[in-house]
């Protein structure tokens, strides 16, 4: 009992031993053939699971003639479905290479093919890696605005830092207004728009844009527009004030990483 | 064979993590291996199985390596305790309350942990959402992870 319990203290000492030096150092490189093997192994899945379900759920409705019947409509409706979804996907895919056009820097657009593993960290992880240029701290936005950025890159995948993770911080500045401040994740769907005096004026509704002043993301690029302020002194010597992003993480499918 | 089966069984878990969500919270499956490791081959390997599989999902997650490795060979240690046969004894009802009770006592720790030696990942009543949400996501499946004793 006495070993059990001296074991588990060694395990918590080097533990806290690890974080300390982290939080001193820096974090540690992550485990990038496992990193690489779990993503490739999502994309396959990805691409599996379109074409399984379909074949596994009209195999269900075969035996009588009505069954026929209804798998029929069933299928048309499907094909309805899918053709909507085409069509969809068509015009998303339209934005994002008109958007393209417009960003003489773009470097590629990719496809969504996973959530990161953490649950406490928005990120997403993209079909693009070094191999098709990506790098680390580019740029990812998609026709509505600003997504994130890229934060890791193998040779095929990246992984995108979301807007909404408490990691995550630009320079941005309000279209109208032009007063500057800085936007970071909140860890919700929100964000906050830091560092505005008060006697600067923010009113719900104020668009607010990339400045291009901490030399990550270029300038003007739409962040989100100003949901709440609050002037009442929780933000400290600063107005507390939260952002709506334009673009809902949540619904990020395809994006456009640019320089 | 049988460290090959906890090899699958642990990457499917990483696997299915990133693929799916209740209410854009996704389900924590790892703690579920710690929890059964601990139930299952007592304190010691609760506490390494919990502690391998939290430092792959921390440096799976790009974050601080530690506080998913801790919070997990912790449920993998206290698990074993607590189906143990000694102190209370095995029921559905039981797994599922004691799932429950230590999905939220892992993210209670890693977010301690986190918000200690990193940053708080997010609002008080996001915090408080997802660990109430993992914690019963994961509830039933403690019905069916029994202790050896009761086989």
């Amino acid at each position: 009992m006495v070993r059990k319990k001296a074991l588990l203290l060694i395990v918590i000492i080097a533990a806290l031993v690890l974080m300390t030096y982290q939080g001193k150092k820096g974090k540690l490189e992550s485990l990038t053939s496992l990193d690489t093997l779990l993503h490739a192994t999502q994309n396959v899945v990805s691409s599996a699971t379109g074409s399984f379900m379909r074949p596994f759920r009209t195999m269900t409705l075969r035996e009588e003639e009505n069954i026929r019947l209804r798998n029929r409509i069933a299928e048309l409706l499907l094909e309805q479905s899918a053709q909507q979804e085409a069509v969809l996907e068509n015009k998303r895919l339209k934005d994002l290479l008109k958007l393209r056009e417009t960003h003489r820097t773009s470097v590629a657009s990719a496809r969504v093919i996973s959530r990161g593993i953490g649950y406490w960290e928005h990120t997403l992880v993209l079909d693009k890696g070094l191999e098709d240029g990506v790098g680390k701290d580019m740029t990812v936005i998609t026709p509505l605005g600003l997504a994130g950025k890229i934060i890791s890159v193998a040779k095929s995948y990246a992984t995108m830092l979301l807007i909404s993770d408490i990691n995550f911080s630009a320079a941005v500045r309000t279209r109208e207004s032009r007063l500057e401040g800085v936007v970071s994740g909140a860890g919700s769907r929100n964000c906050i728009l830091k560092y505005m005096p008060y006697e600067d004026e923010v009113k719900p509704g104020d668009v607010i844009v990339t400045s291009g002043l901490d030399a990550f993301f270029s300038q003007g690029i739409p962040v989100g527009y100003v949901s709440k302020v609050d002037t009442k002194g929780i933000g400290g010597n600063f107005q507390y004030i939260e952002i709506s992003p334009f673009q809902d993480a949540a619904k990020i499918e395809e994006v456009l990483i640019i320089r | 064979m049988k460290y090959a089966a906890w090899l699958i069984i642990a990457f499917c878990a990483l696997l299915l993590q990133g693929r799916i969500s209740v209410l854009g919270v996704p389900p924590d499956l790892t703690v579920l291996i710690a929890f059964y490791a601990g139930i299952r081959y007592g304190e010691h390997k609760g506490l390494f199985a919990g502690l391998l599989i939290g430092f792959v999902e921390d440096s799976l997650s790009n974050s601080m390596i530690g506080p998913n490795m801790l919070s997990k060979g912790l449920v993998g240690y206290v698990a074993a305790f607590f189906i143990s046969g000694g102190l209370f004894r095995w029921t559905p009802l039981l797994g599922i309350f004691s799932v429950s009770i230590l999905t939220f006592f892992d993210s209670v720790i890693a977010v301690l942990l986190k918000t200690l030696f990193d940053k708080r990942p997010g609002t008080v009543a996001a915090i408080v959402f997802i660990s109430v949400m993992q914690s019963l996501l994961n509830a039933l499946a403690g019905a069916f992870m029994r202790p050896e004793h009761v086989d």
